[in-house]
C-alpha cells in the first residue's frame, strides 16, 4: 500500500511538474495575445527593431513616448546574425507577431494581405519615402534614410587637386584616380579605393550595395527599368553591365590588395577613417560621427553623365493587420514629430526622411547626401527588390573578378549566367 | 462488500477518464479556434491530470503494470514527441508543399524533390560532402592514431601533450572557424607574400579552400579521437606485448600484428564517429568559408563551391528564403544519415559479437 501511495505521489508530482512547464508557456502566450488583443489606441504597442546598434536609443524613444502620450511602446531588438525576417516567421508560427515590425521591400510579398494600409495618415504628407505596395497600399513607415555611393575623404581630394563634383564620367574618374595614385606616398595613402569584395562575410556589400549601382546609378528614384528587367526572369542589360564591370575593374586595380579579397568590414572602415584610402565603397552608416575630416559622396559614374547616389530607406516599419493597428498608427504619427525625430536624428545618428525635420543629422556624410537629395539627384534602393538571397551568389562573381580570375567580359558573362540560374530556381 | 468498492472505484475511474478527455478535447478545440479565453491552460492541465488519474485507478489487474509503466514513461515520451517526432512529421510534410515559413498555399507533391536534383549546386554539394567525409575519415583517424601512439609512449610530459592535443576540441566550431579564417587570410598570406610574393589567401580558390576546411577539421577533431585510441591502446594487455618482445618482435611487428588487431573495435567506433560528424559538418564550414569560393562543375559556375550539405540546406531555407526546398533537402539529408547510422550500429554489433 505504501508503495502504491508513493507511486501515486511520484506520478502526480511528475504530471504537475510537466503541467507547470506547459502552464508557464501558455501563460506567456496569453500575455502576448492580451497586448495584441486590446485594440484601442491607448494600449501598448510592440515594435520589433532590426537595428541592434540603435537599441539604446529606441529604448529612449519608448520612454519619451510614454512620457508624452502615456502610451506604452515595447521595443524588442533582433539583429547581429539573426535576421529579423527569420525571427518574424517564428513569431508568426507562435502567434506572437509584434504590432510593428521591420521588413525589407522584397519581403512584402511574404506578408501579402497581412499588413495594415497606412494611407492618409498625417505623416505620409511629410515624406516621399513611404513604402507603397500594389495590393496592400501604403504599408511602410520610413524610419531612416540611408545613402550609398563612393564615399570620399574631401581633405585628401583637395590636397590631390581633385574636385569631386567633376566625377561624373568614366574618363574623369580614370584621370582623377591616376592623379591620386601617383601622389599616394605624399598623401599618406595605402590605396585609392577602400573596396573589399571578400564574399564570405562581406557579400552584402558587393552583392547588394555595389550591385545596386548597376541597377540604379543615374536613374531617377522612381525609375525601375533595370530592376524590372532583372525580376523578369533574371535578365541584365549587357552593355550597361559591361560599363559597370569596367568601372569595378578600375576599383579592383586601385584597391588595397590586402583588403580587396580577404579584408573585413572593420578593416575597410578603419582604413578610411585613418585616411589610408581616398574612397570607400560603403554608405553613410559606416561612419556616424565626426572623424576630423570632411566626407562626401561621389557617384559610380560608369557611364557618361551619371550624377546620382542611391538614397532611401533600406527597410521599413510596418503595422501588422491583426495587431494593435490604431496604436501603431498613433505611434507613427508621433514618431514623425519633433521630439521623436530629435532622438532618432541626434542620438541614434539616423537621417530623417521627413521634410519638416529641423534637426541637421550628425552624420558626417549628411551634408553631401542632402545636396544630392534636394537637387533631386538620387536613385532608389531598388537593389532591395531583387530576389532574396541573390547577393550571396553575385558576390562570388565580384570576388573572382577582384581576384583576377575573370576579366570584365568574363564578369558580365558569369554574372549573367549566375543571375539567370538563380531566378530559374 | 469488496465488489461494491471495486464498483465504486470503477465508476470513479471511468468518470475521471471521461471528464478528463472532455476537458482535454475542449481545451484543444478552444486553442485551435484561436480563442483568447484565460481558462484554457488550466482546463488542459486538469484534463490531463484527470486522464492520468483515471488510468491509474482503472480497475484492471492485467494491464495495471503496463499503465503504470506508461505513466512513468510519459514525461520522456512527451518530450521526445514534442522535440523529435512532431518536427520530423511536420518537416517531411512541409517538403511536399510550398510553405514559405508563414503560409502554405499549395501542395506541390514531389516537385521540390525533382527540383533539388536538377540543381547542379546541390549535386555538387553532395559530391564534396562525400569527398570531405572520405578525406576526413582517413586523415582524422590516421593523425589521431599517431598522436595516440605518441601519447602512450614513455616520453616525458605526456599529460601535457595529451591535454594540448585535446584542448582545441573544447573550442566551438564557429569560434574556430573565425580564428582560422584570420590565420588563413592574414597570417598565411603575410608569410607567402614574403616567401613567394603572392598574397592569395588559401580561401580564395576552391581546391585550397577545401583543403583549409579539412585542416581545421582534423585539427579540431583529431584530439578527441586520439583520446579514444589511447583508451583502446591501454586495454591491450601488457603480458601479450611482453610475450611478443620475448619472442623477438620488432616495434613495427608489435604495432601491426598485436596492437592494431587488438584495438579493432576501437577503430570501428572511431571510423563511424568521424564519418557521422564529418557528414554533419556545419559550423566550421559556415564560419570559415560560408560556402565561398566558386568552383566549376559540369561546365557551370558554382558560386558556393565549399558549401556542404548542411550549409547548403541552411542557405536554401534561410538565406534564399526557400523553406520548402530546404526542407526537402533536409529530408534527403536525414535519409542519408539514417542509412549511415544503421550501418554503423549493425557493423559495431557484429564486431562486438566476434570478440
Amino acid at each position: 500500500m505504501k508503495k502504491k501511495v508513493l507511486a501515486l505521489v511520484l506520478a502526480t508530482a511528475m504530471v504537475f511538474g510537466l503541467a507547470a512547464c506547459g502552464g508557464g508557456s501558455t501563460g506567456s502566450g496569453d500575455s502576448g495575445s492580451a497586448s495584441t488583443g486590446s485594440g484601442d489606441a491607448s494600449g501598448s504597442v510592440r515594435l520589433l527593431n532590426g537595428k541592434p546598434e540603435i537599441d539604446e536609443q529606441m529604448q529612449a524613444l519608448a520612454a519619451k513616448y510614454k512620457e508624452e502620450t502615456g502610451n506604452e511602446l515595447i521595443v524588442e531588438t533582433i539583429g547581429g546574425n539573426t535576421s529579423a525576417g527569420d525571427e518574424l516567421k517564428k513569431m508568426y508560427q507562435a502567434d506572437n507577431v509584434p504590432d510593428i515590425f521591420v521588413i525589407e521591400a522584397n519581403q512584402a510579398a511574404n506578408w501579402d494581405g497581412m499588413l495594415a494600409d497606412l494611407a492618409g495618415e498625417e505623416w505620409t504628407n511629410k515624406t516621399g519615402f513611404e513604402l507603397v505596395n500594389d495590393s496592400m497600399g501604403t504599408i511602410g513607415f520610413p524610419y531612416t534614410v540611408e545613402a550609398t555611393a563612393l564615399g570620399y575623404n574631401k581633405d585628401i581630394l583637395d590636397k590631390a587637386g581633385v574636385d569631386p563634383s567633376t566625377l561624373t564620367s568614366p574618363a574623369a574618374w580614370k584621370e582623377a584616380v591616376e592623379k591620386i595614385d601617383s601622389q599616394k606616398a605624399d598623401l599618406g595613402l595605402t590605396a585609392v579605393f577602400g573596396w573589399c569584395a571578400e564574399p564570405a562575410d562581406l557579400g552584402w556589400s558587393s552583392g547588394t550595395h555595389v550591385f545596386g549601382q548597376y541597377l540604379d546609378a543615374g536613374l531617377k528614384a522612381d525609375d525601375t527599368t533595370y530592376i524590372d528587367l532583372l525580376n523578369d526572369g533574371g535578365q541584365i542589360d549587357t552593355d550597361r553591365m559591361l560599363h559597370f564591370a569596367e568601372f569595378v575593374g578600375m576599383m579592383n586595380q586601385y584597391s588595397d590588395p590586402d583588403l580587396l579579397t580577404t579584408g573585413t568590414y572593420d578593416q575597410q572602415v578603419a582604413g578610411f577613417v585613418d585616411q589610408k584610402y581616398a574612397f570607400i565603397t560603403q554608405g553613410n552608416w559606416c561612419v556616424t560621427e565626426d572623424k576630423g575630416f570632411e566626407m562626401g559622396f561621389a557617384p559610380y559614374a560608369f557611364e557618361d553623365g551619371i550624377n546620382t547616389i542611391i538614397a532611401g530607406p533600406p527597410s521599413y516599419w510596418v503595422a501588422y493587420k491583426d495587431g494593435n493597428v490604431d496604436g501603431a498608427k498613433a505611434f507613427f504619427n508621433w514618431c514623425a514629430g519633433d521630439s521623436a525625430q530629435d532622438i532618432l536624428v541626434n542620438q541614434a545618428g539616423l537621417v530623417s526622411p521627413f521634410d519638416d525635420c529641423k534637426y541637421e543629422a550628425t552624420n558626417p556624410f549628411f551634408k553631401s547626401m542632402n545636396e544630392y537629395i534636394t537637387a533631386g539627384n538620387y536613385s532608389g534602393w531598388h537593389t532591395m527588390l531583387k530576389k532574396d538571397g541573390l547577393q550571396n551568389e553575385t558576390c562570388q562573381v565580384f570576388a573572382d573578378y577582384a581576384g583576377g580570375k575573370l576579366d570584365a567580359q568574363g564578369f558580365v558573362d558569369t554574372i549573367a549566367q549566375v543571375i539567370k540560374n538563380y531566378y530559374a530556381e | 462488500m469488496g465488489n461494491e468498492v471495486s464498483m465504486g472505484k470503477k465508476i470513479t475511474a471511468i468518470l475521471m477518464l471521461v471528464v478528463g478527455v472532455l476537458f482535454f478535447v475542449r481545451a484543444m478545440m478552444l486553442d485551435f479556434s484561436g480563442s483568447k479565453a484565460d481558462f484554457r491552460g488550466a482546463m488542459l492541465i486538469i484534463g490531463v491530470v484527470l486522464i492520468i488519474a483515471g488510468l491509474y485507478f482503472f480497475p484492471t489487474l492485467r494491464y495495471h503494470r503496463t499503465i503504470i509503466n506508461i505513466i512513468f514513461l510519459f514525461p520522456l515520451l512527451f518530450a521526445f514527441l514534442v522535440t523529435v517526432i512532431i518536427p520530423l512529421v511536420l518537416g517531411v510534410s512541409y517538403s511536399f508543399t510550398d510553405w514559405d515559413g508563414i503560409r502554405m498555399n499549395n501542395i506541390v507533391g514531389l516537385a521540390n524533390y525533382t527540383k533539388i536534383f536538377s540543381q547542379k549546386d546541390f549535386i555538387w554539394s553532395i559530391l564534396i560532402t562525400f569527398m570531405f567525409v572520405v578525406f576526413n575519415m582517413i586523415l582524422v583517424n590516421l593523425v589521431a592514431f599517431l598522436l595516440a601512439l605518441l601519447c602512450t609512449s614513455k616520453l616525458k610530459g605526456m599529460g601535457f601533450f595529451r591535454a594540448a592535443y585535446f584542448l582545441h576540441n573544447l573550442i566551438g566550431g564557429i569560434v574556430l572557424g573565425y580564428i582560422w579564417q584570420f590565420v588563413f587570410s592574414n597570417v598565411v598570406t603575410k608569410i607567402t607574400m614574403t616567401l613567394i610574393k603572392d598574397n592569395t589567401s588559401m580561401l580564395e580558390n576552391f581546391r585550397t579552400a577545401f583543403f583549409a576546411i579539412i585542416i581545421v577539421y582534423v585539427w579540431q577533431y583529431a584530439g578527441y579521437i586520439m583520446l579514444i585510441y589511447i583508451t583502446g591502446l591501454n586495454t591491450v594487455p601488457g603480458d601479450v606485448i611482453e610475450a611478443a618482445a620475448i619472442d623477438g618482435a620488432s616495434p613495427m611487428q608489435t604495432l601491426f600484428d598485436i596492437k592494431i588487431p587488438m584495438i579493432a573495435p576501437t577503430i570501428t567506433i572511431c571510423t563511424f564517429l568521424t564519418l557521422t560528424s564529418a557528414f554533419k559538418q556545419f559550423d566550421v564550414n559556415l564560419a570559415l568559408t560560408n560556402g565561398t569560393p566558386s568552383a566549376d562543375f559540369m561546365g557551370e559556375y558554382i558560386t558556393q563551391g565549399t558549401s556542404m550539405l548542411a550549409l547548403n540546406i541552411f542557405q536554401t531555407a534561410v538565406v534564399k528564403d526557400n523553406y520548402p526546398l530546404g526542407q526537402s533537402k533536409a529530408v534527403l539529408f536525414f535519409i542519408i544519415l539514417a542509412i549511415v547510422s544503421i550501418l554503423q550500429v549493425r557493423i559495431s554489433n557484429k564486431k562486438e559479437v566476434e570478440l
